[in-house]
């Protein structure tokens, strides 16, 4: 590739806790960059958060442009955007990829408006691949009905910008001997940054019941669930694998689950080592929060349903009659699952 | 007082037909004639948040939208449920944009629109999702935006208060008018129109721009305009074994579980 | 010709269907079984302006006509048959109001009822029978400046919520319509019937014992009433009915549908087999002509056309719906087996919704009564 600037993943920090989605970034940043030939660096804005810099680094990345203030403490839209603006016009990264988190997905679009450059949403993957004899670096991201995918690239505009959900790829691998440059910025923090927009209040609660994305089994219930009433079913069958419980929107619709355990395009995308769908017939919107997982079990009651199309094992039957022996079948094997 | 709102919509395929949607694979592009459409669900979400401003401190609420004039579904129900008047930005230069692409058409609509105190936006589409658009025009507006808004409070006429999702938890922010919220279902439940507000629509403004109306740089929108596009369409091969298990209901148990110990998933 | 139906109720049929999806589907069910008027559901239907879309807007009214009237009891029925009915009777008064009745009258009781803050009856039927109703015996004999009404009518829709009831009674050997409001001294309802359908909406027989009125309290002139009365019921009670059943049809169709292509048997759903498909088959050409046929007569109306014009038109839609609505709910039942008469899924309450609708506003007899004498002339 002619470009000759760096891999950049901005790390996302919240009140001093590094985002699990920045470390997933570095793995595929970690890729790209040795197959390119370019470094991979890193971006980090806070207050007090070296130890987190050292993370990305310990994670892969070769340096990370730390730029710490007071003011920067929490989540601040405008100084945030232009700070991160400011820095990428200063280097000249040609490829930024940005965690899909609630800020990301805010943060993202904000400083591509700035550098009038285009933003890709939403990848399920990216790598470096040719499109008409060129090399491009490709993103894949998913499209409209069955199994289609759309190939995205950016060909002029520079960085090269994208979003990926959290649970998308699998985290760095950690390795505290790695070293790396973390070279402190100097923000330039003015008061106008907070005249018009200023964030008062942060508060984050813990999630309730296993959460979803560091589950390495996730049991998912949709609207065929409504045979059996509610998912106090899933959430045994959920205990006994040591999984997480979820659902597609119908359910979450009907509120048997909340909008964070939604899974799907809309929702979340979960890449565990076993994702059970029960009851869901497997659109496509629902099947892309999944695609990413090792091993998929499916049950659904309609033999021609799309679900078996995206499963390895499927089970075709009335779930009052599957669940209740599923859940026996597996006490048998006395669960949880290995690590 | 009166606030001079815009909300932007947008007219997207119904949830429910989406497995009707066809994809043209050569082309890369998706056939959507003849499929129902509705207005963009958070953006009636958006709309309604905009009624309830109006209704407390007087104004005025005009709808945009990007696309074509044949069916007009979106902008009819929005003038239904209480909008103005609205604004169709219709030209071949429009046509198959990015997301930076799609915030500077309407970027333009907006400056000959003039002044304006808030915009609303659904925080994304239920087609494509990116939730990119309403950030992205706020910059170009030099705006303060704010996505995921579940609650929106107005400290005085000039300043408020909103309230956004975090995966668990909030974040409680201050902000100015000329202010882009980009809100989430949370925020409201969107009022049906009423008997009269359909037989109103006949009788409000709608207003139908091209590029030249807009002073819409050509580099800027659309295709032209956009700095991203789909190469390639490919069916993804997702390797999965597909293996149907067979028998009685115990047996096909009995197999799967089998077959899961044997893949290693537990 | 244009069959499109046009921008205002395309968005109409719209609402109506989200209004009956998210608000009415989810306690239709349990709505049906309390057997309790739905003041809840009316009040929302007013406030959407539906059930004064043929009362003009000086009276609170919206004036969208009968072809919306049409859709809009269509999409009710297709989920809530009782809302839908309610709908088709308690339109009865507030049309006879404002066509036959003085301002005053229209002042006072339109804008309450176009909001659903109020209800109203409109009662001809007596044990003599109500597709008789020359030979009806209550009977208002004026004393100086009153009338003293002697009588009972019995099998009238919603008199137990309602708040004012139209009734006609001999005068002489004439006929005359009259309004009482609930509580007058001398009105009372004596019995609520048990209905095998609607259940939600009460059918009651009242009284009038020694119940004077005075001339304010006419419908228009004295001895129209029974003239004015049946104008009434052909052109807002035989539509409305035929509304409802359009909706009940249509409901029926989803529901087996919808249950065909899910329930497998051998190995398919069931929509695979030539059998179900032939049933469907039927039902949806059934139901796609009683629309039409219904459809264009609502359409006639409101070109001005009167109900004397168009009694042929209005007592064939009412026949055809009613008939496809009870053997598209009978289909259904059928096509779902077991399920199908099962109190927990909806489709044996729309059979017996279905079953209500033959007397309603006069019997398929009396339709095909109506239609042989013209034809015949």
């Amino acid at each position: 590739m002619s470009d000759s600037g760096e891999i950049w993943v901005i790390g996302e920090q919240r009140l001093g806790r590094l985002e699990e989605v920045s470390l997933e970034l570095l793995s595929k940043g970690t890729a790209l960059s040795q197959r390119i030939g370019v470094a991979l660096s890193a971006v980090l804005l806070g207050d007090e958060v070296e130890k987190i810099a050292r993370e990305l680094v310990f994670h892969g990345a070769e340096k990370v442009y730390l730029l710490e203030d007071a003011r920067l403490r929490y989540y601040q839209s405008e100084a945030y955007a232009r700070l991160l603006a400011g820095v990428i016009e200063e280097h000249e990264p040609q490829v930024v990829l940005i965690g899909a988190t609630e800020i990301g997905k805010e943060l993202a679009p904000k400083v591509a408006a700035k550098l009038k450059t285009g933003l890709t949403a939403h990848c399920i993957d990216l790598y470096v691949g040719e499109v008409d004899d060129a090399p491009h670096i490709i993103y894949v991201v998913p499209g409209w009905g069955g199994n289609l995918v759309m190939h995205i690239i950016c060909p002029q505009k520079r960085p090269q910008m994208a979003t990926v959900k959290p649970g998308v790829f699998s985290k760095a691998v950690k390795d505290e001997n790695r070293k790396g440059k973390i070279i402190r910025v100097k923000p330039d923090v003015r008061d106008e940054d907070f005249r018009r927009i200023e964030t008062v209040e942060v508060v984050e609660e813990s999630p309730k019941g296993k959460s979803l994305e560091s589950a390495d089994v996730v049991v998912c219930g949709g609207w065929g669930m409504n045979a059996l009433g509610d998912f106090s079913k899933i959430q045994e069958l959920a205990d006994i694998l040591g999984g997480a419980v979820a659902g597609t929107r119908p359910a979450m619709d009907k509120g048997w689950v909340e909008e964070a355990r939604m899974i799907g395009q809309s929702g979340k995308t979960v890449s565990p080592g076993l994702f059970v769908s029960l009851g869901a017939s497997g659109a496509m919107h629902y099947t892309t929060g999944f695609m990413g997982s090792k091993v998929v079990l499916a049950v659904d009651q309609n033999p021609q349903a799309p679900i078996f199309q995206m499963a390895d094992i499927g089970v075709v039957g009335d779930l009052c009659e599957v669940l209740p022996c599923l859940i026996e079948e597996l006490k048998k094997y006395r669960m949880p699952r290995k690590s | 007082m009166g606030l001079e709102i815009l909300v932007c919509i947008k007219q997207v395929p119904h949830p429910d037909h989406f497995s009707e949607i066809q994809v043209d694979a050569g082309k890369g592009r998706v056939i959507g004639e003849g499929i129902p459409v509705i207005m963009n669900p958070l953006d009636r979400h958006a709309l309604e948040e905009a009624l309830r401003n109006k209704e407390r401190f007087s104004g005025r609420i005009t709808v945009i939208r990007m696309g074509r004039p044949r069916v007009q579904k979106a902008v009819e129900e929005a003038l239904a449920m209480g909008a103005d008047r609205a604004v169709l930005l219709y030209d071949t230069a429009f046509a198959r944009p990015d997301t930076l692409a799609t915030a500077f058409t309407l970027f333009y609509a907006i400056q000959r629109l003039g002044k304006f105190d808030l915009i609303y936006c659904g925080n994304e589409t239920v087609d494509s999702g990116t939730a990119q658009v309403g950030p992205m025009l706020a910059e170009l507006l030099d705006i303060p935006q704010v996505s995921s808004v579940q609650e929106v409070s107005f400290i005085d006429e000039k300043s408020l208060e909103v309230r956004r999702a975090l995966e668990h938890g909030y974040i409680k922010v201050r902000l100015k008018l000329p202010a882009l919220l980009s809100v989430t279902r949370d925020i409201n439940t969107p009022r049906l129109p009423t008997v009269q507000g359909i037989m109103e629509v006949a009788q409000k403004e709608l207003i139908i721009w091209n590029a030249k109306d807009i002073q819409a740089p050509p580099e800027s929108v659309g295709l032209k305009g956009s700095s991203i596009y789909a190469a390639s369409v490919h069916e993804y091969k997702t390797g999965r074994c597909r293996e149907i298990m067979q028998g009685s209901t115990e047996e096909k148990v009995r197999r799967a579980v089998a077959r899961l110990k044997e893949l290693g998933a537990i | 010709m244009d069959f499109n139906l046009g921008r205002e109720h395309e968005l109409l049929r719209d609402m109506v269907k989200e209004f009956a999806d998210n608000e009415l589907a989810p306690r239709a069910l349990e709505l049906d079984n309390k057997g309790e008027f739905f003041w809840e559901q009316v009040k929302r239907s007013g406030q959407l302006g539906l059930i004064g879309v043929i009362n003009s807007k000086e009276y609170g009214g919206t004036a969208m006509g009968h072809l919306a009237r049409m859709i809009l009891i269509e999409e009710i029925s297709r989920v809530y048959p009782p809302l839908g009915f309610f709908h088709q009777t308690g339109n009865l008064l507030m049309y006879a109001i404002e066509t036959f009745g003085s301002e005053e009258q229209k002042k006072e009781y339109l804008p309450a009822l176009c909001k659903g803050a109020k209800v109203s009856a409109l009662a001809l039927t007596e044990a003599t029978g109500g597709s008789d109703p020359a030979n009806m015996q209550t009977q208002a004999i004026l004393e100086g400046n009153d009338y003293v009404v002697n009588g009972r009518k019995s099998w009238i829709t919603a008199v137990d919520p309602a708040d004012v009831v139209g009734f006609v009674a001999k005068t002489g050997d004439k006929f005359s319509a009259f309004i009482v409001e609930k509580g007058t001294h001398g009105f009372e309802v004596t019995r609520r019937e048990e209905t095998i359908g609607l259940r939600s909406l009460p059918v009651n027989e009242f009284a009038l014992i020694n119940c004077r009125l005075t001339k304010e309290n006419l419908i228009g002139e004295e001895g129209r009433g029974l003239a004015s009365a049946l104008t009434t019921i052909a052109t807002i009670g035989r539509t409305g009915a035929a509304g409802v059943g359009l909706g009940i049809a249509r409901g029926c169709y989803e529901i087996a549908l919808k249950f065909a292509k899910e329930r497998v048997l051998y190995g398919k759903p069931i929509a695979a087999l030539q059998a179900i498909q032939f049933t469907l088959a039927d039902m949806n050409v059934k139901i796609e002509a009683a629309k039409w046929l219904c459809y264009s007569t609502a359409w006639q109306l409101d070109q001005g056309k009167t109900s004397r014009d168009l009694a042929v038109d209005i007592a064939r839609c009412k026949l055809y719906a009613v008939d496809v609505a009870n053997r598209c709910a009978h289909k259904a039942v059928d096509i779902m087996g077991a399920y199908g008469l099962s109190p927990e899924y909806r489709v044996i309450g729309l059979l017996r919704d279905a079953l209500e609708l033959g007397v309603a506003a006069g019997s398929q007899e009396v339709m095909k009564v109506t239609i042989g004498a013209t034809i015949t002339r």
